[in-house]
């Protein structure tokens, strides 16, 4: 199920061709201005939705060209992020479903020391590679929840799915990424609240 | 979980995606809008390019059949050039014009021309949704014409894999139908309720379909079997 604002999102219309210079000026322009202010924070959900600031621009980029492409045709210019964010994550877990390019293997944990003191960097890439430990519709819903700061209701229209599983998937998630970082994990939160 | 840990793991995730040492972005307002107009006319081109293709075929049998008819002759050169021609072929390309349904699940698919098989697709860093592909998909499964392209990725496809993922509705089933050609050689294990073909041109041919919302059923998922067997002759 999608949240009907994410279905209204994008729709086509009767007549999505745009005659007139001055709309299209302001077509452009409309455009460009959510581009830049929205740039780094779809960067930054993307690199910890994949793991790799790479794939993140890549992914970042690829939901823009799409979202340009749609641009006329936009009704509801409330549910840009929501569409975004559904779109980046689709996309994500589309290539970690793909069969002949997956994920790196979770047999190959992340390297869980944590020094007593961890420092910014060291929380960085304990929690980065502890995410992508965690399978990538949990991490999705982790991302969304912790990251981008959406309530459940939310995330679950972000992932078009009910609010009982993004419930389900941030708890299996959390223990997931528990699973992983062990006590590490409590001891970042320490760090990164502090 | 309370509201204190939601924001200690608030905090943690944004210290963590907050690196100030990250790359600069690889692409800018410029580059969207190019690569948004480069895939608006490929896809433009790739339609008319159909068109096209279905013109020659359509002009080369009426050539073909003409000397034939003015010999007086009643058979015609087209009919063992295009054979095999079962009864049903010759109402094949009616059948996948639009408002006719070439759906009949375990009936011979819809027989477009089968000319050479499109094969690997161009190596380039691109938009995945592949319009080649898209217009043999639209071929078969015509409610795909109007559908919108689902996430895309600008990724590079060092083999040449085509692929085409569209939100497609069937009837009130809505979800997503992902359709991808993988080049010979590469290895294939399929994900739960993907159905595959091997194609003319060595590779594989791929076909899921995944419902909106869990436990609902998946768009066409009755006819993954048969677009699969028409893509595999034309990939």
């Amino acid at each position: 199920m999608r949240a009907a604002t994410e279905q209204d999102a994008v729709r086509k219309e009767g007549n999505p061709r745009v005659d007139d210079a001055g709309e299209q000026k302001f077509v452009a322009e409309t455009f460009e201005e959510y581009f830049r202010a929205r740039r780094d924070a779809v960067r930054r959900t993307a690199y910890l939705l994949c793991g790799d600031w790479h794939h993140a621009d890549d992914h970042a980029q690829a939901a823009f060209v799409a979202l340009h492409r749609h641009w006329r045709r936009i009704r509801d210019r409330g549910a840009l992020d929501a569409w975004m964010r559904r779109t980046l994550v689709r996309a994500v877990v589309d290539e970690s479903r793909r069969p002949w390019r997956r994920e790196r293997a979770t047999a190959e944990p992340a390297d869980t020391g944590v020094p007593a003191r961890a420092d910014t960097v060291a929380t960085r890439h304990v929690l980065v590679d502890g995410l992508r430990a965690v399978p990538p519709r949990q991490r999705a819903v982790l991302v969304l929840r912790f990251l981008d700061g959406l309530d459940v209701a939310a995330t679950a229209a972000a992932l078009g799915c009910t609010e009982g599983t993004v419930k389900s998937q941030t708890a299996h998630g959390l223990a997931a990424l528990r699973t992983v970082l062990g006590d590490s994990l409590d001891d970042l939160r320490t760090t990164g609240s502090g | 979980m309370s509201d204190n840990d939601d924001e200690e793991l608030g905090a943690l995730f944004r210290a963590a995606a907050s690196d100030p040492g990250a790359p600069a972005p690889r692409f800018d307002h410029d580059s969207v809008v190019s690569a948004s107009r480069r895939a608006t006319v490929r896809r433009r081109v790739a339609v008319a390019g159909s068109a096209v293709v279905l013109l020659a075929v359509a002009g080369v049998g009426a050539a073909v059949t003409l000397p034939g008819s003015l010999r007086g002759d009643d058979t015609t050169v087209a009919a063992p050039m295009l054979a095999p021609a079962p009864a049903a072929a010759p109402g094949a390309r009616q059948d996948a014009a639009p408002g006719a349904d070439a759906r009949a699940e375990g009936a011979a698919p819809p027989l477009g021309p089968v000319g050479r098989p499109l094969g690997p697709g161009t190596t380039e860093c691109a938009d995945r949704q592949d319009p080649a592909l898209r217009t043999l998909v639209e071929e078969v499964l015509p409610a795909v014409r109007d559908a919108s392209e689902a996430a895309t990725t600008m990724e590079c496809r060092p083999a040449g894999e085509r692929g085409v993922n569209v939100e497609i509705d069937d009837g009130g089933a809505t979800g997503l139908l992902a359709v991808q050609y993988l080049p010979p050689g590469t290895i294939v294990a399929l994900v739960p309720g993907a159905v595959s073909a091997p194609t003319a041109s060595g590779g594989t041919v791929i076909v899921s379909s995944r419902p909106a919302e869990v436990g609902a059923p998946a768009p066409f998922e009755d006819r993954l079997t048969s677009v699969a067997g028409f893509l595999a002759p034309r990939l």
